[in-house]
């Protein structure tokens, strides 16, 4: 056949030519499909393949190292190993797509690759890095060693001319004729990533380049005998490893390590295969010929253990396949402790296994790091020390029973070991990749990702049970369907001493249940009375515990339920912020495993009965835990107007205004669903027609059902929607001015719903459903349900402000926080801090305004003085 | 100028006392500029501190190029353990001290070891492939800028009679890597036939300076080929067997 002649490449000069030329072709080839790739990798590989021999017997020709039979199987393993491995991979354009998620990976190659190919296997190299190039539409240009130009140039042109002859664009392959380092230096600088296999002053060279290198180091691959191995496997799996091409294979085993116990034998086998153990001075002669100066003899290496002898005047047999010295020391001043890249090995008797470990963990700290280790051990009964033998060897393949020649290029003797002749050897090596070289490497995988939702929910209590006089139906299911035996009454004072737990203890006394009543709940609990309460829990031992009252008596209960079945939780890390629900860090404990949670609400307004928030307050710093989960959700909530009918006028109107807010902060929060709006409009509509009339008369039933439903369904909202800044100013307000909850949400709301309403907000909350600034809207739609009137949605939200001002009024709620009796001085003094502490409220993330902490600021100083929101001034074209 | 006394000669120089004066005098196929760089090389290290023969001046002889310096009297190392074997380690050890005194200090306008290393190897008769495994190790190397004397033996160091230690002959300095300094001084012990000491002095410049003696022994292959460039046949047979080593995979 007419060979085809190629422009030489033998200057700089004509090394950038060529260098374009590679790169104009690969910018052709990288619009090249998945079929019209498939098909020259194919080709490609198949002409490889076929020149398998020449190619094997042109390297050892040229190099002068190695054995032909040998290099044909590596020839071989390079066309069909890798082949075989890539020949389904997806490697362009869209290659993995996930619709659901609307994610899509597209692979894009990388560009032009510098390969760097090394004497020891010229051409088995160059097949696979211009096969694994060729899959990937990079374009590939090769700076051969001088010492091996020739059979590698060829290997190079026979990939081409195949690949070309598919369809490839010409001069997709170029190589360096006659190669000199600043010829290799600029290769490794203008390619766009570096392949580059050879010694480390190669590889530090690619590293130092500028540009990303996959490469490779040396290797010293320590190979232990343990008592327990199979000795007759184990000695010729290391022969026919480390006689494979004259020992020229990067994995192949530098030292045998033999167990005390199985030394001998292990001795007898080598010597019946045919290696010769080095005897006396014999031993000192190789010594000095195979390492000059700690580096190996360049005339050693790929040479037949017989040559080998000659050159150090040993005599030997001429069939002898491994020369082996039984030394002692596996430091680096030992010559047959290195690297030998021939077949001559060091072997070392180990009085035990973990002696064994440490000579091999010496070898590779100085020789192999991160290469390759390997054991050979009973796999049956050695399993702990396997266990310690894998985390004790710093190396990135581990072989087991194996030749690790063969084992360590993969898919020989091990069938999932990525198939490759360039083995990173991870950070350990100074390498970018601690995996066997593959595809993957020589991909751009462009990530695309749609816009996507977040899932929502909606969850409430497993039984809300709701109408006047519906107590003692809803607590004979505690005995009738759940058989409990003993209930814990969690309550404070004032309703124990009014004989609201009557009713309660009644029932159970009826159902035969065993009881016992807490009744020191203070307003905002602390968590010294809830360990109180949490002590009494555990002493008594319920399975059923039962909250009456308002917010602070069901979220003491709430806390006492957490210690008593969960003594050891740490409150700090309960409380941690968190951004999302699903992705905090901290994981909740598991509720309800030792008692049921029913709640029974007295007040209408805090909806704790059907929320998974409590809070507690340290008694020692006055720090507030706000604690959220949907495990600390009540199993049982119990809404009878008949607990409600005897609040007080100023509770009425405290916890009736905190339902207003909780209906209106889950409405306008991102994660507002139709679900939470439905409750929180029609929570709204009840509040507003029946909050004055429950207020004026306590005892009109009517608008204390009405309320009391009012507040569970404004509850539900919040337990789902969550809330926003109204709460977080509400809780330092309470928290540095003892405002009550209620009160100090009422102060805010207005000016809230102001802020909140901005169209051009100076930011918006981060969530993906909240796609633009739309509050307006939202709180218009809340006036349309209310019947307010207004034409635009800014006259609707006034009005909507408006009506919240008249509702306040009407149930005697002040204007501003001075009315509430904190000095200006007082106030002026802990702004600062309540402003950030507010901005970093757990309530803060729902907010569909993300505020910034002068603007919540701004928010206390309006409350305080009576002013209203105002934005800073925004462009209007 | 009183050029009577002379004290040593080289291939290229005559090395003459007067007085408390040294005049070394360059063959004419010395170039000029070669001259005036070892003055200035000179010149630049007495600004680093180190205790050298200062330059006085630069000057012509009978055509031929001069540097005059100040003459100290003492002995060499290399005088002093030939004339008390039994201190020889103690010898070693203080020419390690003084080799890694010059090797703390830095001198920014030196010329640079790694490159004079390629010129070296570029310019040796080794064969391209060689040349070209040489060149690729030496471009591995971590650059580094400390003072390398680039000589650095015992006949360098004169221990003066008052004690004090003087470091002569510094045309070969450069700035670079400590470990090519010490393979050097290494190669210099072992062309003057004594391994032993050769390697009493490795192990206690590795130990001194806390390197890993493979770090030094990976600069042997360069230094030897830059050593080759000269060199008689006898020292060729070991050079080359230095040099040719393997480094790769």
């Amino acid at each position: 056949m007419e060979k085809k002649k190629y422009e030489p490449v033998e200057s700089v000069e004509q090394l950038e030519a060529a260098l374009g030329r590679v790169r104009a072709a690969q910018k052709i080839y990288a619009s090249f499909t998945q079929e019209q790739v498939d098909k020259i990798f194919l080709a490609a590989a198949s002409a490889a393949n076929k020149a398998r021999i020449p190619l094997a017997q042109l390297a050892v020709e040229e190099t002068g190292m190695g054995v032909v039979e040998d290099k044909v199987i590596k020839n071989n393993y390079a066309a069909e190993h890798i082949y075989n491995a890539y020949r389904y991979t997806k490697t362009c354009g869209v290659i993995e797509e996930d619709k659901a998620y609307g994610t899509k990976k597209i692979a894009e190659p990388i560009g032009v690759v510098a390969a760097v190919i090394p004497t020891t296997n010229p051409t088995s190299t160059a097949i696979f890095k211009a096969l694994i190039c060729l899959k990937t539409r990079n374009g590939i240009i090769f700076s051969p060693h001088p010492r091996a130009k020739k059979c590698t140039v060829e290997a190079a042109k026979i990939v081409l001319e195949a690949a070309v002859k598919a369809g490839a664009p010409e001069d997709i392959i170029a190589w360096i004729d006659t190669p000199s380092l600043d010829m290799t230096n600029l290769v490794m600088k203008e390619a766009d990533i570096i392949l580059a296999t050879g010694g480390p002053g190669m590889v530090r060279a690619a590293y130092s380049s500028g540009k990303p290198a996959l490469g490779v180091g040396a290797g010293n691959t320590p190979a232990i005998i343990d008592e327990s191995a199979d000795i007759v496997l184990a000695v010729n799996s290391i022969i026919h490893s480390k006689t494979f091409d004259n020992g020229m294979i990067c994995a192949s085993e530098q030292s045998v390590i033999v167990h005390d116990k199985v030394y001998d034998a292990v001795r007898n086998e080598f010597t019946a295969r045919g290696c010769y153990l080095l005897k006396g001075d014999e031993i000192d002669k190789v010594r000095h010929t195979i390492i000059i100066n700690g580096a190996l003899n360049a005339k050693i290496v790929g040479q037949s253990a017989a040559k080998i002898a000659e050159l150090a005047g040993v005599t030997v047999p001429a069939g002898t396949k491994i020369l082996i010295g039984e030394v002692e020391s596996v430091d680096i001043s030992e010559e047959f402790a290195h690297e030998k890249l021939s077949p001559v090995l060091a072997m070392y008797r180990a009085k035990d296994l973990d002696d064994a470990f440490g000579k091999a963990e010496q070898l590779i700290a100085d020789g192999g790091f991160g290469h390759t280790s390997s054991i050979y051990i009973n796999t049956a009964t050695g399993g702990e020390k396997l266990d310690e033998f894998e985390a004790r060897m710093k190396t990135c393949r581990i072989l087991i029973n194996t030749p690790s020649s063969h084992g360590g290029i993969g898919d020989l003797y091990n069938f999932k070991l990525t198939p490759s002749l360039t083995l990173g050897c991870g950070s350990w090596g100074g390498n970018s990749v601690s995996e066997n070289v593959g595809v993957k490497h020589l991909l751009n995988i462009k990530t695309v990702a749609e816009r996507r939702e977040n899932m929502l929910w909606f969850r409430a209590p497993e039984k809300v049970y709701i109408k006047k006089g519906c107590l003692p139906v809803a607590l004979d299911e505690l005995k009738a369907e759940m058989n409990k035996k003993r209930a814990f009454i969690v309550t404070d004072s004032f309703l124990y001493g009014a004989g609201f737990t009557k009713p309660i203890t009644d029932k159970l006394d009826a159902m035969g249940i065993v009881h016992t009543t807490f009744f020191d709940v203070e307003p905002d609990p602390t968590l010294a009375s809830a360990e109180a309460g949490a002590a009494q829990m555990r002493s008594f031992k319920p399975d059923v515990i039962i909250a009456l009252g308002g917010g602070s008596a069901m979220d003491a209960a709430k806390i006492m339920w957490v210690l008593y079945e969960h003594p050891e939780a740490d409150f700090k890390d309960m409380a941690m912020r968190f951004i999302d629900i699903r992705k905090r860090v901290y994981k909740f404990p598991k509720m309800g495993e030792k008692a049921y949670f029913v709640a029974i609400p007295t007040s209408a307004g805090t909806g704790s009965e059907v929320t998974p928030f409590a809070v507690i307050t340290d008694q020692d710093d006055g720090c507030k835990y706000p604690l959220a989960d949907y495990e600390l959700l009540p199993n049982m909530a119990i809404i009878d107007t008949d607990m409600h009918m005897t609040a007080p006028k100023g509770l009425t109107a405290a916890s009736g205004i905190d339902a207003v807010t909780h209906a209106l902060e889950a409405y306008a929060s991102v994660m507002a669903t139709g679900y939470t709006d439905g409750l929180a409009i029609q929570a709204l509509k009840a509040i507003f027609e029946y909050l004055p009339r429950a207020y004026e008369d306590g005892s009109d039933v009517e608008a204390r059902e009405n309320m009391a439903n009012a507040a569970t369904m404004a509850g539900m909202a919040f337990a789902n929607a969550f809330l926003g800044v109204s709460h977080s100013l509400a809780h330092k307000l309470g928290a540095f001015h003892h405002i009550p909850h209620g009160i100090a949400n009422a102060l805010v709301i207005c000016d809230v719903l102001r802020f909140n309403a901005a169209e051009a907000p100076v930011k918006m909350g981060t969530f993906s459903q909240y796609d633009h600034p739309h509050t307006l809207a939202r709180y218009a739609q809340i006036a349309d349900a209310l019947g307010l009137g207004g034409k635009t949605d800014e006259e609707k939200l006034e009005n909507l402000i408006a009506a919240i001002e008249e509702l306040k009024e009407k149930i005697g709620i002040k204007k501003t926080i001075a009315d509430y009796g904190v000095s200006e001085e007082d106030f002026l003094a802990t702004l600062d801090e309540m402003s950030i502490q507010a901005f970093d409220d757990q309530c803060t993330g729902a907010n569909p305004r993300y505020p910034l902490v002068s603007e919540l600021k701004q928010l206390y100083m309006n409350a305080y003085y009576g002013k209203t929101f105002t934005d800073v001034e925004m462009p209007r074209n | 100028m009183n050029l009577d006394r002379i004290i040593a000669v080289r291939n290229t120089k005559t090395i003459y006392r007067d007085g408390d004066r040294c005049i070394k005098v360059f063959n004419s196929e010395h170039s000029k500029a070669d001259v005036l760089n070892e003055a200035l090389n000179l010149a630049r290290i007495e600004e680093t501190g180190l205790n050298i023969p200062k330059v006085i001046e630069v000057m012509t002889v009978e055509g031929k190029w001069a540097i005059v310096y100040e003459f100290i009297n003492g002995r060499t190392l290399s005088q002093l353990i030939e004339e008390n074997p039994d201190k020889k380690s103690e010898y070693i050890s203080q020419l390690v001290d003084i080799q890694l005194e010059i090797l703390s200090k830095t001198c920014p306008m030196l010329n640079k070891l790694k490159e004079k290393m390629h010129r070296k190897i570029s310019s040796s008769s080794l064969d391209a492939t060689t040349r070209y495994d040489l060149h690729t190790r030496l471009e591995g190397m971590p650059t580094h800028n400390k003072v390398c004397h680039g000589d650095f033996n015992p006949s360098n160091v004169v221990i003066a009679d008052n004690g004090e230690h003087y470091i002569l002959d510094w045309s070969h300095v450069t700035q670079g890597n400590a470990s090519a300094d010490a393979a050097r001084t290494y190669l210099l012990f072992c062309l003057n036939h004594d391994e032993d000491t050769a390697k009493e002095y490795l192990h206690k410049f590795c130990e001194k300076s806390d390197t890993a003696i493979q770090y030094v022994q990976s600069w042997m292959p360069i230094v030897a080929a830059s050593q080759s460039v000269k060199g008689n046949e006898e020292e060729q047979k070991l050079l080359h067997s230095w040099i040719h080593v393997a480094d790769y995979m």
